[in-house]
């Protein structure tokens, strides 16, 4: 492996995160905001695998990266089953009308 | 030249993700961005954990998707942030920035792929708390929407039942 | 042949599997409830009992956790051993108990869950030695004792009172990570006996920091000064819940916690005297307060704080046996005393004794085994807090410790003759002034309170197998052996204990004699309203919640409930961090 592809996968990390971070910045549908955790979880995944390879410890980053896949598949799990909950009991998606904290 | 194109389509379905207004698409290029992120862990060298990933994240969590997309509704919804778009744009591209800077220095760039067998080893043996971490996490998530999930099942029987 | 090591893991996962069993069994099902959670703890006590018999020294259960983690290892020795019996035993007596006292009490499953998981935890703590892993089991015990406390979370002075307890026991538990993680730190493990037996390899001033964080922790755990409100203010959950954790086994691990590290820190300079100085100054001043409170079980409470110092004034001294001697007689007699209080207020309704008196002859029961325990705890002859007290107090007067001390201990047990005598006689025989409607103390109670009352006039006769069982297995902590005729002399023919037994009795007096001492009262009066008001520690509590709540309310503002904003938060977060990383390399 050389320089280029390094530089590859680390821009894919930080484009990755960023878009992630942008959408949730963005969205007000509650269903695109676990499309949004799944998209960074993503690239912090690809961050410790190539930073696993790159520190010449290979298994410990890949064994990291298991332990991610798993937390962020019960992430999605739960947010989707709370997700359509919220609609059946609230009416609709949109975050503004969950939001109720009294002010 | 492999790892330049995987990257260009990796950012395009993940910005199309973000930006389709129809939630079902949305589900798909998340899909696509799995298995592109799934190809190159395994041009890394990252072999078993190149396979799990595909086999859940674009397989599993596309189902459960749909699923919840078909059970909840797919009505648009107006997309008025409350953030204004322009200052997300700046404040993401200063973030990066600085993230970005930061590591940049930490990469040392002459790396081979080795391949050790380890993998096994390491995630039987030695972190062993990691791995009932995770027995114990998994159990709760799978109770906790079995709970969410048929809570309203039970509303749908008619109120004669109940004495 | 039965061995210990599976005995370790049932008494733990006895407690802790009834706990679920017993929730999911339904707040419908009240008597399944009930009836469950009594065998759950009667045969957590029997494998408690049971690991006793079967005990052989040196044995270790270790569960690996892999290379990165070092092991999960439970170690059985005679602290463990006599503590873990303590509180299983003590355990089931109280949920025996509760089987009256809570009888129609709403969501009874909770109550009954948290008491099993919190015996299971109890147990664990004291059995581990994985510094890491105690640290688990003393959270667990904090959350067990906060959602125990707030039980009827409908009243607000409970919930207020559990707050308190859980903010104070967290703030020693902060000092019981830190100490774990210098540990690691320097040692590469977390296991204490490593740490114990070579203290040397630490540098003085980490094993100073070490020390006074220990010392932290264990005051706050066991409402020593000065984190003492916590534990009277904890007087609102249910009588057995303040037997069995805030008189015999929850605040105790404060003290076990001093004596199981007591050798790797007796050499660090000014803490055993900072130790005595706790344990007296907690003593002295709960003792005073105790004497001009008016709520039943707040004198109970006080009178644990006190006594409590003197365990912790005896570790100080240098008197390991002692004060584990007087641990066991005071689980015993003040667990009999909450429980025998407890039965009178569910007679009579109230917890005022100045709206009780003459109890007596309606509830002559009650009134023999409460006198029991309280003659136990004043320190008569024949009953365990005798024995005890005279050898916490003859360690105090070995080793060189400073004579000062030992003479405010010294009126620190007249003045408990004096409160005890105080309330037996305001509960028990004075005049009633209102109309109160009385009714008969319950079965089951009385079958959880014979058992105490025996055990108060008769566990001193263990001292033998106690004894000889604490320094077989812990080598390094330097205990002598006691048997029973070499009790009797020490204790009896020592001139200490004529002293103590006069002061005792001038105590006794001064209550039957207050009339013609008036004199000496107004005299004494204002420090009596200072007593009061708690040496002014309230007033600071006071201030604490006053200033947290209305930080609380202007800040409200940024919460404004929107995932956008909350993101966009977190986001500003991360760049300061990443910031300050930049500037700062």
């Amino acid at each position: 492996m050389n320089i280029s592809t390094s530089m590859a996968v680390f821009t894919a990390v930080i484009g990755l995160i960023g878009i992630g971070l942008y959408c949730l910045l963005i969205t007000r549908n509650l269903i695109r905001v676990v499309v949004a955790l799944q998209i960074l979880v993503k690239g912090a995944m690809l961050a410790l695998v190539f930073v696993g390879q790159m520190q010449g410890q290979p298994s410990l980053g890949q064994s990291m990266a298991l332990t991610v896949i798993v937390a962020d598949t019960i992430v999605a799990v739960v947010g989707l089953a709370l997700a359509v909950q919220v609609k059946r009991y609230v009416g609709s998606l949109d975050i503004a009308e969950i939001s109720k904290l009294k002010r | 030249m492999w790892f330049y194109i995987i990257l260009v389509g990796i950012i395009f379905c993940a910005y199309q993700a973000v930006r389709d207004k129809r939630l079902l698409l949305s589900a798909m290029w998340l899909a696509g961005t799995s298995a592109l992120v799934s190809i190159m862990m395994y041009l890394l060298g990252a072999y078993q954990i190149a396979v799990i990933e595909l086999s859940v994240g674009a397989g599993l969590v596309t189902v459960l998707f749909v699923f919840a997309i078909n059970i909840a509704g797919d009505e648009p919804i107006p997309n008025l942030s409350f953030i204004p778009k322009s200052l997300a744009r700046i404040f993401i591209v200063l973030a990066i920035l600085i993230i970005g800077w930061q590591i940049l220095p930490l990469l040392n760039f002459p790396i081979s792929i080795n391949q050790d067998t380890g993998f096994q080893l390491i995630v039987w043996e030695s972190r062993k708390v990691d791995l009932y971490l995770q027995v114990v996490m998994i159990f709760a998530g799978v109770i906790s929407m079995l709970r969410l999930l048929t809570d309203d099942f039970q509303r749908q029987i008619p109120t004669e039942v109940h004495e | 042949m039965l061995q210990i090591e599976p005995l370790v893991l049932l008494t733990i996962l006895l407690s802790w599997i009834g706990a679920i069993v017993v929730w999911l069994i339904g707040d419908r099902n009240e008597k399944i409830q009930h009836l469950f959670s009594i065998v759950f703890s009667v045969t957590a006590a029997i494998s408690a009992i049971a690991m006793l018999w079967v005990y052989k020294s040196g044995t270790i259960l270790s569960f690996s956790m892999g290379a990165s983690y070092g092991d999960f290892s439970f170690i059985t020795d005679g602290l463990g051993l006599f503590l873990s019996v303590v509180a299983t035993v003590i355990g089931c007596l109280a949920i025996i108990f509760s089987v009256d006292y809570m009888k129609g009490s709403a969501q009874l499953g909770r109550y009954y869950s948290f008491v099993l998981f919190f015996i299971g935890a109890m147990v664990g703590l004291v059995l581990t030695s994985n510094l890491l892993l105690m640290f688990i089991f003393w959270e667990i015990t904090a959350l067990c004792s906060y959602a125990l406390i707030s039980f009827h979370n409908d009243d607000p002075k409970a919930v207020a009172g559990g707050m308190k307890a859980l903010i104070m026991t967290q703030i020693g538990g902060l000092g019981l990570l830190l100490g774990a993680l210098l540990l690691y730190a320097y040692a590469g493990s977390f296991d204490i006996n490593i740490f114990i037996s070579n203290p040397a390899l630490f540098p003085s001033n980490i094993l100073a920091i070490m020390a006074f964080g220990f010392l932290i922790a264990a005051a706050a755990k066991s409402a020593q000064f000065p984190f003492q409100t916590w534990l009277p203010d904890a007087m609102e959950a249910p009588s057995p819940i303040s037997a069995l954790i805030h008189a015999a086994t929850m605040v105790n691990a404060g003290v076990y916690l001093l004596a199981r590290f007591f050798p790797a820190f007796k050499d660090v300079p000014g803490w055993t005297l900072s130790v005595m100085i706790v344990g007296m100054l907690s003593a002295l001043m709960a003792a005073l307060m105790a004497l001009v409170s008016t709520d039943l079980k707040r004198v109970l409470a006080y009178s644990t704080v006190s006594q409590l110092g003197f365990m912790v004034y005896a570790v100080g001294a240098g008197g390991i046996l002692a004060s584990q001697f007087h641990l066991m007689s005071h689980s015993v007699f003040k667990a009999l005393l909450f429980l025998a209080a407890g039965a009178v207020i569910h007679s009579v309704g109230t917890r005022d004794m100045r709206e009780m008196g003459g109890l007596g002859k309606d509830l002559p029961f009650a009134r023999m085994v409460f006198i029991i325990g309280s003659l136990a705890l004043a320190g008569i002859p024949i009953f365990n807090g005798f024995w005890s007290k005279e050898l916490i107090l003859e360690s105090g007067l070995e080793h060189g410790n400073p004579i000062w001390i030992y003479v405010i201990m010294l009126i620190v047990t007249g003045l408990t003759a004096l409160y005890t005598t105080r309330c037996v006689w305001l509960v028990f025989y004075s005049d009633r002034k209102t109309e109160l409607h009385i009714h008969p103390v319950g079965k089951n109670m009385k079958i959880a309170l014979i058992p105490l009352a025996f055990g108060a006039i008769t566990t001193w006769l263990l001292i033998g197998p106690f004894s000889q069982l604490m320094s077989s297995s812990l080598p390094i902590h330097n205990i002598e052996v006691l048997s029973l005729a070499s009790l009797f002399e020490h204790v009896i023919l020592a001139p200490a204990t004529w002293i103590t037994l006069a002061i005792i009795g001038l105590g006794i007096m001064t209550w039957f004699g207050r009339d013609s001492l008036s004199g000496v009262q107004k005299f004494v009066s204002p420090l009596g309203k200072l007593a009061e008001s708690s040496f002014g520690f309230e007033e600071i509590n006071k201030f604490i919640v006053r200033t947290t709540n209305s930080l609380g309310e202007n800040l409200r503002i940024t919460q404004t409930g929107k995932l956008n904003w909350n993101v966009f938060f977190i986001l500003i977060g991360l760049v300061g961090v990443f910031a300050v990383l930049l500037i700062g390399a």
